[in-house]
């Protein structure tokens, strides 16, 4: 290998452009587009002659349409604000009860413990959409529809979570538990003064794919909230496309407000993110 | 006594917000969706649910007949398509399990593969000529290995291909005349879904070289030269993109000066720059980047048709681009190419990045002692080393594969152009929710599971011989 460096790296860079190239061009015509008027979208140049920054106030509701001279019909912002709520509160949520179910599975004895584990495992094999039918049913009997509390109690809870965080917490030495208890610690001590502060990877690798399957979710969102108001940013762009797909300079602005933040959060905590995402592998 | 009764009073205050919701939302639900699929419970209050028993399922699975059938041609078909399954299933562990005469074996499915390609394209047949191909293909790839020819247990699994084929042309056409399936779009849509998956090995792959290429650091040099080599980069970009730009054309321009930019930043930040860039898509993947490749595939307006034109403008070609999403023919490909470029960078680079980072380095110093060449290195070495990885993924692939669509055929293409994007969960989510058929969408969701856990069960027999390997 080392006699052939200099040539093998030429080649691996050329390579890895080309693909950074392809895999960045999208992004590209995506950010150009939403700087376009409404009259350059269809030209194939991809650099604006004539580049606004209207699009974005359009969006966001600040300044009326111009073609129609009415303000949009669009809750921008507030569907921000609902994904937002909805993903931190389902994470909190999630990361919380996965973690003392967790707990209970790894480092307490009790009769029966072994059974309702593999209970827990063997559920983790049933597809989604087996389980989206009935769970809308129940939703309907619980009066949960078009709320987000429905839809944050639904999807709080989570066997792959507390999978994940059972195994990191049976990582930890089984001795520190022992000269806690000496000490006088009572369980719900050790948990969070000895367990959880070890448990910290698992914690953190659990949060940002809750995080992020939450803040991405669509399918369970969609059925679940009919009003306009409620919807969380993906359910709001199918909307946004639907009534405004013509103009795909406005959409194209969505669409980068949409996946910047993203992008900034990806960027600041890269190092973070690959390893949790790695160890969150299992989920697929 | 007491002290065990505290225990468990312990664990379950530990334990009971989740247990609440796994009982509710995930327990429950199963048995419940179990219990719709044998009713026609549905969410249209005029209607009640009762009992069907087996009823769904055989609405879904089974066939009627249109006129006086011969339920011996029926039985036949069936025979014979389960005899091609058979056949298909033990050639594959013929082939793991190095069987005698899988060489022989391999040269019959190449056969009949190339006869399927014939019956294909004499009937005009997208699947058969697509599943000839791939037997030809796998069959041509396997008998070419360094095996002695012999006519030995492996060649059984190939005849049974050869003769269920064989049978399956025969009966065809007097079971189609005959008979017709009570829904036939489930089939339709089972077949979507699976064409759909043929993005898995190209992703794969694709994954796999990319983690090649970014396993080892770029050897850059000392900071000194990484500055002056990436400045030049950037002094690259501007003169060789402004010069494209002014005198050929500006998108030109743009693309060659975006290339220089990213070659820039491996200069500077080295693998890690590439690593972030190709995980990008995967970290935005969801509804916006979907309505973005439904701009991109614009047959009139979007960029990829208005490229493509250019280039055929440029070579004389006179042929008109696809129409992509609005086209029966290509929006399948369409959505397969899509769902390589979100994954490609994605969660099987990194596995891979890991299985390689894990690979004991002395093995390939051994083999560069014996002089093995790049492609035997990889060939022996690092391919079987990172087989677990690759059972993994291909596991996690087709489960999420068989289950998956439900998203692009909602926010892209809404199932058409005439059902060729719908898949099973797609299906499944219209008959429940659109149709309000809750019974019937159970039952489907169910056979979806009973393939996926097939499927899987396959996979882990297969697989687990050739990690051994």
């Amino acid at each position: 290998m080392k006699k052939r460096s200099g040539t093998s790296y030429l080649w691996r860079l050329f390579l890895l452009s080309v693909v950074g190239l392809t895999i960045s061009l999208p992004f590209v015509w995506m950010v150009s587009a939403s700087f376009k008027p409404h009259n350059e979208v269809e030209h194939p140049q991809i650099v604006p002659e004539h580049p606004r920054l209207s699009n974005y106030p359009i969006i966001l509701n600040i300044s009326p349409d111009p073609v129609t001279h009415k303000k949009l019909d669009l809750k921008f912002g507030r569907w921000y604000f609902n994904s937002l709520l909805i993903a931190f509160s389902t994470t909190f949520l999630q990361v919380l009860t996965s973690a003392m179910a967790a707990f209970a599975f790894a480092r307490l004895k009790w009769k029966g413990r072994d059974t309702v584990f593999l209970c827990y495992l063997a559920t983790m094999m049933i597809p989604g959409v087996v389980l989206m039918i009935p769970n809308f049913q129940i939703l309907v009997w619980l009066h949960f529809l078009n709320t987000y509390h429905g839809l944050i109690i639904s999807s709080a809870f989570s066997a792959f979570g507390t999978f994940l965080l059972r195994q990191f917490m049976l990582s930890v030495s089984p001795a520190l538990d022992e000269a806690a208890t000496i000490d006088g610690a009572n369980p719900w001590q050790i948990f969070w003064e000895v367990v959880m502060p070890l448990t910290r990877p698992g914690l953190i690798a659990l949060t940002i794919l809750t995080f992020l399957g939450s803040y991405q979710s669509f399918f369970w969102p969609l059925i679940l909230l009919n009003d306009d108001q409620l919807f969380p940013m993906p359910v709001g762009m199918l909307a946004l496309n639907s009534s405004y797909g013509k103009q795909t300079e406005l959409i194209m602005a969505a669409t980068v407000l949409n996946i910047v933040p993203l992008i900034i959060l990806f960027v600041v905590f890269q190092k973070f993110m690959v390893n949790g995402l790695q160890l969150g592998g299992v989920k697929g | 006594m007491s002290g065990k009764k505290k225990d468990v009073f312990t664990a379950l205050s530990f334990l009971l917000p989740n247990l609440i919701g796994f009982l509710a939302f995930t327990l429950l639900p199963v048995i419940l969706s179990f219990c719709m699929a044998f009713t026609n419970w549905s969410l249209k209050p005029a209607i009640a649910s009762h009992y069907l028993g087996l009823q769904n399922f055989i609405d879904i699975l089974g066939a009627r007949s249109i006129q006086h059938g011969q339920p011996i041609y029926l039985a036949l078909y069936c025979f014979c398509i389960l005899a091609l399954l058979t056949g298909t299933m033990s050639a594959l562990w013929a082939q793991m399990a190095d069987w005698k005469g899988t060489r022989a074996g391999a040269f019959v499915i190449a056969l009949t593969g190339l006869a399927l390609i014939w019956h294909g394209i004499h009937t005009a047949s997208q699947g058969l000529l697509l599943s000839g191909l791939l037997a030809a293909a796998v069959g041509t790839a396997a008998s070419f290995q360094d095996k002695p020819w012999r006519f030995g247990t492996g060649t059984i699994p190939s005849l049974l291909i050869l003769f269920g084929a064989m049978g399956t042309t025969l009966t065809q056409q007097s079971v189609n005349s005959a008979y017709e399936l009570r829904d036939p779009y489930f089939y339709q849509y089972l077949y979507n879904t699976v064409f759909l998956m043929i993005g898995i090995p190209f992703g794969i792959a694709g994954s796999l070289a990319l983690a090649i290429l970014l396993h080892e650091q770029l050897p850059t040099g000392p900071p000194r030269m990484r500055i002056i080599l990436g400045s030049l980069n950037l002094i690259l970009a501007l003169l060789l993109g402004s010069a494209a730009w002014i005198f050929i054309n500006p998108n030109l321009g743009l693309i060659t000066a975006l290339f220089f930019l990213v070659s820039a930043a491996g200069f500077a930040f080295n693998v890690v720059a590439f690593r972030t860039l190709f995980y990008l898509p995967t970290f935005t993947a969801g509804v916006a980047l979907m309505i973005l490749w439904h701009e991109l595939y614009n047959p009139k307006t979007g960029p990829i048709n208005t490229g493509l034109a250019a280039l055929f403008h440029l070579l004389g070609v006179h042929a008109h681009p696809p129409e992509w999403l609005a086209s029966v023919t290509w929006a399948k490909p369409a959505l397969i190419v899509m769902g390589i470029w979100t994954g490609i960078g994605g969660m099987n680079m990194l596995l891979y990045l890991a299985g390689l980072s894990n690979m004991p380095k002395e093995l390939l110093e051994a083999a560069e002692m014996d002089g093995a060449g790049e492609w035997s290195k990889f060939r022996h070495i690092v391919w079987p080393q990172l087989a677990p990885t690759t059972f993994f993924i291909t596991i996690m692939g087709i489960i999420g594969g068989l289950q998956g669509g439900f998203e692009q055929a909602r926010v892209m293409t809404n199932g058409g152009p005439a059902g060729s994007t719908t898949t099973l969960s797609y299906y499944i989510y219209t008959k429940a929710f659109q149709d309000l058929d809750m019974g019937y969408a159970a039952a489907i969701s169910w056979t979806l599971f009973a393939i996926v856990f097939a499927a899987t069960a396959l996979n882990w027999k297969f697989g687990k011989g050739l990690e051994s390997d």
